[in-house]
C-alpha cells in the first residue's frame, strides 16, 4: 500500500474502531465476572477504582516530569489535567501495563484482607522480623529497605497510587514508550531529557518487587519459611512463591484470590509442600476453601507438568 | 550507600556487543564452564538475555537467574547497570546470592531425550537406516567424512557397519542397535574420534520401521574457524594450572565455599555464634582459593613463551575512565574519590584494550584497596618523559611504598606484608608482565614518600 495514499483521519479511525471493538467485546465477560463474583471478585468496584487511580498517578506523574524539564516552577504549577487524562487513558489501552497494575491492586486488597481476617500484619510479619535481625549484615539491610518499600506500598495503595520508579522494568519500558508516543513532537527534547533523568534514577534492584525477590534468593534453601503465610505475609509469600514456582510475581499474586484457588494449591504443591501445609495457607486466606479429595496423592512433577502446561497455554492464546 | 559486601558474589562489565570483558572469579568461571572465553561474547545463556534486555531498554535491572554449568545449577539475582553509550556503552553486572547447587534428578526418560536432541543438532553424518540396519540415505556436512558419504551413497542396501570402523567390537555386525547405540568408531578419511548413536524410528522400540544413524565427533573439525571469528583471543597451549588443576578444583572449593555460607548464614538452623564465624573463615579462605586459581591461570598465560599481545590504538583517557567506572562502587564504599582529569587529546597508545584495562584495574583496585576512607585516588596522564611513549600514572593516598618494598612489589606471590586483603600477590606481577608484553612497562614512581604512585608506559601507536 502506498502510504502516501492513506489519509491520516482513515488511520485514526480505524485505530478507534479497534478500540471500540475491543471494549465491546469486553462488556460482556467482564460484567459477568462482576455480577458472578462475590464482594472479592477479580474485577470489583475497589479494583477497578485503584486500577484508575494507579493510572491517573502515572500520567500524572509522567507530565510532571515533564514540566519539570521546561522550568515551568513558579509560573505555573497548575497541572495540566487535560494531557494527564489524555495519558492515563493511553496507558489504560495498554494490556500488559493494565494487568501489572491490576495484580498490584490485588496484592493490596489481599494484603488488607488477611490482616482483617489472620492477623497478618501488612508490613512487619514474623519472617521480615527475623530477616531483618539476621547475623547477615547485607540480609538484614535489605530486609529494612523491603520493610521501608512495604510500608511506602501500603501507603501507597491507599492512596490509589503508583510510583513510576516501582514499575517492574518491562512495565516502566511501555509505559515510557507510550508516553513518548504521547507527546506532542515539540516536546520531544525535553521528553529525552526527561527519560534520561528517570532511567538514571531507576534501579529495578531498588524497587519493592525487586527487594522482596533479591530477600528471597538470599534465604537460599531456607525460603520454605517464606512459603508460609501466616509466617511471611503475603508480599514476601508471592515472590517465593513465584521463584520457587517458575511464575510471574502477577500469576503468584493472583493465585491467592479465592476465585483461584486451584491455581495456588497445584503452585504450592508444585513448590514441594505437602496437603497438610497447604492446607494452612487456604485457612489463612479463605477458610471456606477446600482440598479436594486425593490431593495429596498428586506428586510435585505433576503439579510442575500442570503448571507448565496453564502457562503455555496462556503463552499461546496471548500470542494469538 | 550500598552495602552488600556479602550478598554481591561476582561483577563483570559487558562492553556493547555483550562481550564479557572482565569479571570476578565466579562469573568468570561460569563463563569457561558454558563454552565461553574471557573476554568474548557472554556465553551463559540466561545471562546473556537479561544483560541485552538491560542495554536495550538502559535501565538498571534486576532478575533471578538459574544457570547450568555442566556440573551444578547455579543460581542467583543479575542487576545489570547499563553504561550510558556515550561512555561507552555496555553493562555493568553485579551478582547477588550465589549459589550452586546439585541438579535435581531429572526422569532418565526426559534425560534421554534431551541427550538425543543435542547429539541430532551436534552430528556431522546422519544416515537413515532400515529395519535391518542397512543404508537409505546420507547426509553429511563435514570436509573430513565426504569419503564416507561417498562410500555409503555408492553403498545403499548394505549394512552401515561396513563403511566404519567400530572399536572394540570383533563381533559379526551389524549387532542388535542397542549394542551398537553410543559405540566408539573411526571414519576413513577423518582424524576425529567418532561416537555412533542409533534412534530407532517408529513408534515400537523393539521393532523399529528404521533408524536414524547419527555419527558425532569429539571435538569440531576446524577450530581456526572459531579463532577467526574471535580475533585477539589467545589461542589454547597446554597449561596444567589453567587447563588441568582449575577445572577440577574449581568444583570442590566452591562447594566448599557454598557450604560453608550455609552454615554462616545459620540457613540449617541456629548455632553459635564462634561456630558462624568459623564458617566464615572457611569461606573467606575458599573464596581466597579460588581467586588464586584464577590468578595462577592467568600466570601462566603471561609466562608462556607464544604469549603475545594486539597492537591496536588504545586511547588511555577511555579505558582509565572505564576502568574507574567499573571501580567507582567499591570506591564509593569507602568514600574515596576517583579523579581522572583526563582530556580527549591524549595520543593513542599501542596495546591492547583489555589488557590494558586489565592492568588499569589492578592498579586501581590496589589504590582503593590500600587507601583510608574519605581519600582521593588519582589517574592522570604522564607525557614526555621517554620519547615515543605514552604513560599514565595512579596514585593514592595511601602508606606508601619504600625503597627496599619497591624492589620486589613486581615479584610474584609479593605482598608487602600485608595480608588483610586476601589478595594472591599475583596482580601486579600479572600486570607487569602484561605491560612488557606490550613493549610498554610499570613501575613504582615514588618510593619512600606517602601515597604511592604507579606509573604504566606504553607506546604511542604510529599509524604505519
Amino acid at each position: 500500500m502506498n502510504s502516501a495514499t492513506v489519509n491520516p483521519v482513515e488511520t485514526v479511525l480505524r485505530d478507534e474502531l479497534a478500540r471500540a471493538d475491543r471494549a465491546l467485546g469486553g462488556v460482556a465477560p467482564v460484567l459477568g465476572h462482576v455480577l458472578a463474583g462475590s464482594g472479592h471478585s477479580l474485577v470489583s468496584d475497589a479494583v477497578v477504582a485503584r486500577v484508575r487511580g494507579m493510572l491517573n498517578d502515572l500520567a500524572g506523574q509522567f507530565v510532571e516530569r515533564l514540566a519539570a524539564q521546561a522550568g515551568e516552577e513558579a509560573a505555573d504549577k497548575m497541572i495540566d489535567f487535560a494531557s494527564v487524562d489524555a495519558l492515563a487513558d493511553q496507558l489504560a489501552n495498554d494490556a500488559p501495563i493494565l494487568a501489572t497494575l491490576h495484580a498490584t491492586a490485588m496484592e493490596g486488597l489481599l494484603t488488607e484482607r488477611l490482616d482483617q481476617r489472620s492477623n497478618v500484619d501488612p508490613v512487619l510479619s514474623p519472617l521480615m522480623q527475623e530477616l531483618i535481625a539476621s547475623q547477615d549484615a547485607a540480609t538484614g539491610e535489605t530486609a529494612m529497605q523491603a520493610l521501608a518499600a512495604q510500608s511506602r506500598f501500603m501507603q501507597g495503595q491507599r492512596r490509589m497510587q503508583q510510583p513510576v520508579l516501582e514499575l517492574s522494568s518491562e512495565t516502566l519500558e511501555r509505559a515510557l514508550r507510550i508516553w513518548v508516543r504521547a507527546t506532542p513532537v515539540e516536546n520531544e527534547p525535553r521528553v529525552t531529557q526527561a527519560m534520561r533523568q528517570l532511567k538514571a534514577e531507576y534501579d529495578e534492584a531498588q524497587t519493592r518487587t525487586g527487594l522482596f525477590a533479591r530477600l528471597v534468593s538470599s534465604m537460599r534453601s531456607g525460603v520454605v519459611a517464606a512459603l508460609e503465610l501466616q509466617h511471611a505475609g503475603l508480599a514476601i509469600f508471592v515472590s517465593a512463591l513465584a521463584s520457587q514456582s517458575g511464575q510471574s510475581r502477577e500469576r503468584a499474586i493472583l493465585a491467592c484470590h479465592d476465585d483461584q484457588a486451584a491455581r495456588l494449591a497445584v503452585s504450592l504443591r508444585a513448590v514441594g509442600l505437602d496437603a497438610e501445609a497447604i492446607e494452612r495457607q487456604f485457612v489463612a486466606l479463605d477458610p471456606a476453601v477446600r482440598l479436594p479429595r486425593g490431593f495429596e496423592d498428586v506428586s510435585t512433577d505433576n503439579a510442575r507438568a500442570m503448571l507448565q502446561d496453564s502457562l503455555s497455554q496462556v503463552h499461546q492464546s496471548a500470542g494469538r | 550507600m550500598e552495602s552488600q559486601a556479602s550478598l554481591l558474589a561476582a561483577r563483570g562489565l559487558t562492553d556493547e556487543r555483550d562481550r564479557l570483558l572482565t569479571a570476578d572469579d565466579p562469573l568468570a568461571d561460569l563463563q569457561k564452564r558454558c563454552g565461553g572465553t574471557l573476554p568474548g561474547t557472554l556465553a551463559v545463556p540466561e545471562l546473556l538475555e537479561v544483560v541485552r534486555h538491560g542495554r536495550r531498554m538502559g535501565l538498571r535491572i534486576a532478575r533471578d537467574f538459574e544457570a547450568f554449568d555442566g556440573d551444578s545449577l547455579i543460581s542467583g539475582v543479575l542487576r545489570v547497570h547499563p553504561i550510558d553509550p556515550d561512555q561507552g556503552g555496555g553493562c555493568e553486572l553485579l551478582i547477588e546470592n550465589w549459589q550452586s547447587r546439585a541438579v535435581p534428578e531429572a526422569g532418565t526418560r526426559e534425560l534421554a531425550q534431551r541427550l538425543d536432541e543435542i547429539d541430532r543438532a551436534c552430528a556431522e553424518v546422519i544416515v537413515r537406516l532400515d529395519g535391518e540396519q542397512r543404508v537409505q540415505l546420507v547426509q553429511s556436512s563435514a570436509a573430513d567424512t565426504a569419503e564416507l558419504r561417498d562410500a555409503l551413497a555408492q553403498a545403499v542396501g548394505s549394512p552401515w557397519t561396513d563403511h566404519v570402523e567400530l572399536e572394540g567390537m570383533a563381533h559379526r555386525q551389524p549387532m542388535h542397535w542397542r549394542l551398537l547405540d553410543g559405540a566408539r568408531c573411526r571414519v576413513a578419511g577423518s582424524k576425529r574420534d567418532w561416537r555412533a548413536r542409533l534412534l530407532p524410528l517408529g513408534s515400537e522400540p523393539n521393532a523399529p520401521r528404521g533408524f536414524e544413524l547419527l555419527l558425532v565427533a569429539d571435538y569440531p573439525l576446524d577450530v581456526g574457524v572459531l579463532e577467526q571469528e574471535a580475533p585477539g583471543l589467545e589461542e589454547s597451549h597446554t597449561q596444567l594450572v589453567g587447563g588441568a588443576l582449575t577445572p577440577v578444583l574449581r568444583q570442590p572449593i566452591a562447594r566448599i565455599i557454598a557450604n560453608a555460607e550455609t552454615i554462616r548464614t545459620r540457613l540449617a538452623g541456629p548455632l553459635r555464634a564462634e561456630y558462624s564465624e568459623y564458617a566464615g573463615n572457611i569461606a573467606a579462605a575458599g573464596q581466597h582459593l579460588n581467586a588464586l586459581l584464577d590468578d595462577l591461570a592467568d600466570i601462566e598465560v603471561v609466562e608462556a613463551e607464544d604469549f603475545s599481545t594486539e597492537r591496536e590504538p588504545v586511547d588511555l583517557g577511555d579505558v582509565a575512565r572505564r576502568a574507574g567506572g567499573i571501580l567507582g562502587v567499591r570506591a564509593r564504599a569507602k568514600n574515596i574519590e576517583l579523579v581522572i582529569p583526563i582530556g580527549d587529546n591524549l595520543p593513542m597508545a599501542s596495546g591492547e584494550f583489555r589488557r590494558v584495562l586489565q592492568i588499569l584495574i589492578n592498579l586501581i583496585g590496589n589504590a582503593i584497596a590500600y587507601s583510608p576512607e574519605n581519600s582521593v585516588v588519582t589517574i592522570a596522564p604522564a607525557l614526555g618523559e621517554a620519547e615515543g611513549t605514552i604513560g599514565l600514572t595512579v596514585s593514592d593516598e595511601g602508606p606508601g611504598i619504600d625503597e627496599e618494598q619497591a624492589a620486589r612489589v613486581f615479584n610474584k606471590f609479593e605482598r608487602l606484608g600485608r595480608d588483610s586483603d586476601g589478595g594472591s600477590g599475583l596482580g601486579l606481577y600479572i600486570s607487569s608482565r602484561l605491560a612488557q608484553a606490550m613493549d610498554g612497562s610499570l613501575e613504582v614512581l615514588n618510593a619512600g614518600e606517602e601515597g604511592a604512585t604507579f606509573q604504566l608506559r606504553l607506546p604511542v601507536h604510529t599509524s604505519d
